[in-house]
């Protein structure tokens, strides 16, 4: 007979079942005191043992009554924000932008705690549903405000058929030690083309997790961009689903970690149907004592002949304590498809860097030149002009040890 | 006397345990060029490489003077800004960094350690368009990656467009030669020529003789086994050619 120990539970884990009571969401809180948070025995939370580095959880946030410096502005970009987990008002929305409100979070229910507790905690969603060729770029400014809190957020995207957009979020607020916990869903209807790019600027002291899911429809396009740049402890889980054939889709991500952080991005890529085709590239740099996480999985269904994948991660090491981890998987039970994945780590170019200073170019402005080539092939088809420099910008500022 | 371009003073140098220059000893006056030959492995670009800078040789004694200035404790910017330039046995390719950046940075860089100010654009854009005529080279390459894709000739032209526009005092060529048809060598000495100055030194290596039919040196200087064993005119580069390193390597060894 097995005996079942009860897990020793830590002060991270006391207040997030306190906190699931309050928000009546019993059941939850009874499956968290009964498992824990994940450790490293927890396969797709090997690297990112939450019960280790989550050690506490501030407050369950109240109404942001004070709004911070926004983190990016984007030129021309119609914007909408999400404070302390509520739908804040917006201004008129440009043609084909119908902007909503719903109860409740808009993730699929699964087993993983991100999901779990954002589905208990987040009370509205943002609902954009756009129609037709979207002009300006849309920023979700998603913020964490006033004193150290815990916040869900939640936004569901609706990408009608033959429609076009790019969407951009940004996770930012003020400068405590927050823990914020993002949702979002995103349909792109047939023939539709989506850009969607996701770009973590919130408080260095903070904890980020952000979920975000992607159904894609028949012919569709999308590409994906997630940018970590900043906060202790950040992941970000993407679910990706091909629902329609024809489709295709980027997959892409810049997982940036400085001394003392930690940063994950583990990404689920499901074929479901024949004909479909995705590339997923994703670059990590690491920085100090750091430890940067990529978990990759491409999933293709027995059905789905013809599926194209490749996939590829790419690390940069600038210190010699840095940590890269990374880790592929396939798994493929049609006969007739190309999948492929690779990964591979290292340092800085000795004698690219030679070549350059030797140029009269300082060390560390030669370094960054490099670094900025190494990123190229990520921030280059984002082909909105102001919206690629904001985040070349952001890029460089973190080179810049801003 | 007038200050030399460079000298060099007993300079021994190491990688790891193993000794590549066994005292070189070499006075280059301003305006002057002079050629290194020497067979392959005879220390040549280890010379190259500790004049520009290289972080993997260990100076053990001896001083390198730039016009009378000891550059050994400079980094490598600064030996470039100072007024150092090495042309590339094998420039390297740097995808991800765009040529006309990368151009801009160093030109820049250079005015900048000198405390001039920055180039505008349309000066910038005139520098390079004036310098790569004269090399044949045309826009489509200066658009693409640093050196990404060159041909041979192409990288060695766009090591020489580089120097055009930095203007360095100190010029130090290694193996220009290698990996050029005669076409391309023409092109490229042509460059090279053009740049003979009074003001401006080089320091021509190679292990044919054939480059210096092209670039005339005032000197030409042997190396065998980490330094210099005789010195003479242009001559002493045909007379290499004929008879073969051999007898030098016998001075050497003495």
């Amino acid at each position: 007979m097995a005996i079942a120990f009860p897990v020793r539970l830590g002060p991270a884990e006391n207040t997030l079942i306190e906190q699931l009571n309050a928000a009546g969401a019993a059941d939850q809180a009874e499956r968290l005191a009964g498992a824990g948070l994940p450790t490293r025995r927890v396969e797709t939370y090997h690297y990112t043992d939450l019960k280790t580095l989550l050690r506490s959880v501030p407050p369950l946030a109240g109404a942001a009554t004070s709004a911070s410096a926004p983190a990016l502005e984007v030129p021309g970009a119609f914007q909408l924000m999400i404070a302390n987990g509520a739908v804040q008002a917006h201004g008129t929305a440009p043609a084909g932008v119908i902007v909503g409100k719903a109860e409740g979070s808009v993730l699929t229910t699964r087993d993983d705690v991100i999901v779990r507790l954002n589905t208990a905690f987040a009370k509205e969603s943002l609902v954009l549903n756009l129609e037709g060729s979207v002009d300006p770029v849309i920023q979700i400014d998603r913020r964490t405000e006033g004193p150290a809190a815990h916040a869900s957020s939640s936004a569901r995207i609706f990408v009608a058929d033959n429609g076009s957009a790019t969407i951009i979020e940004t996770y930012s607020g003020s400068q405590e030690a927050h823990l914020a916990n993002h949702a979002t869903y995103v349909d792109v209807g047939a023939n539709a083309n989506v850009t969607h790019i996701t770009v973590d600027l919130s408080a260095k002291a903070s904890t980020h997790f952000a979920t975000v899911e992607y159904q894609i429809g028949e012919n569709a396009k999308l590409r994906s961009l997630v940018i970590h740049a900043s906060a202790a402890l950040e992941r970000t889980q993407i679910f990706s689903r091909f629902a329609g054939e024809g489709a295709y889709a980027d997959f892409t991500g810049l997982n940036l970690v400085n001394d003392g952080q930690h940063g994950d991005i583990t990404l689920n890529v499901n074929h479901e149907v024949p004909n479909t085709g995705s590339k997923e590239l994703y670059k990590q740099i690491a920085r100090g004592r750091s430890r940067a996480v990529f978990q990759g999985k491409i999933v293709v269904e027995r059905d789905s002949q013809k599926t194209d994948s490749k996939m590829m991660m790419q690390g940069l090491m600038l210190s010699d304590e840095a940590e890269i981890l990374s880790k592929p998987e396939l798994e493929i039970y049609a006969d007739d498809v190309v999948c492929g994945h690779g990964s591979t780590c290292g340092k800085l170019d000795e004698d690219w860097l030679f070549y350059l200073v030797s140029r009269g170019i300082p060390k560390e402005e030669a370094e960054t030149m490099l670094v900025r080539g190494f990123l190229e092939e990520l921030l280059d088809p984002i082909e909105d002009e102001a919206l690629n420099e904001s985040l070349k910008a952001i890029v460089d500022s973190w080179l810049l040890g801003k | 006397m007038t200050t030399p371009m460079l000298e060099i003073r007993d300079l021994h140098v190491r990688i790891e345990e193993r000794e590549i220059l066994k005292g070189v000893n070499l006075v280059l006056p301003k305006g002057e060029v002079h050629a290194i030959m020497g067979r392959n492995g005879s220390g040549k670009s280890t010379l190259s490489y500790v004049l520009a800078g290289k972080e993997d040789y260990e100076v053990t004694s001896g001083e390198i003077l730039l016009d009378g200035e000891n550059i050994l404790e400079m980094e490598p910017d600064e030996r470039a800004a100072a007024g150092i330039f090495l042309a590339f046995q094998y420039p390297i390719e740097i995808p991800g960094v765009a040529t006309m950046t990368f151009l801009k940075a160093a030109m820049n860089a250079q005015r900048k350690a000198r405390g001039e100010g920055e180039l505008t654009t349309p000066e910038f854009m005139k520098a390079v368009k004036e310098a790569g005529s004269r090399l044949h080279i045309d826009s489509d390459m200066l658009k693409r990656a640093l050196n990404v894709g060159f041909s041979g000739g192409e990288k060695k032209r766009a090591e020489i467009l580089q120097m055009a526009l930095l203007q360095p005092k100190m010029c130090i060529l290694d193996e220009t030669d290698s990996g050029l048809d005669i076409d391309a060598l023409k092109v490229v000495s042509e460059g090279v020529n053009a740049l003979r100055s009074p003001e401006r030194s080089m320091l021509v290596i190679t292990h044919y003789q054939r480059l210096l039919n092209h670039i005339v040196p005032d000197v030409v200087h042997v190396f065998s086994d980490g330094r210099i064993v005789e010195s003479g005119g242009k001559e002493l580069a045909l007379e290499l050619e004929a008879k073969g390193y051999a007898d030098f390597d016998e001075n050497a060894a003495a």
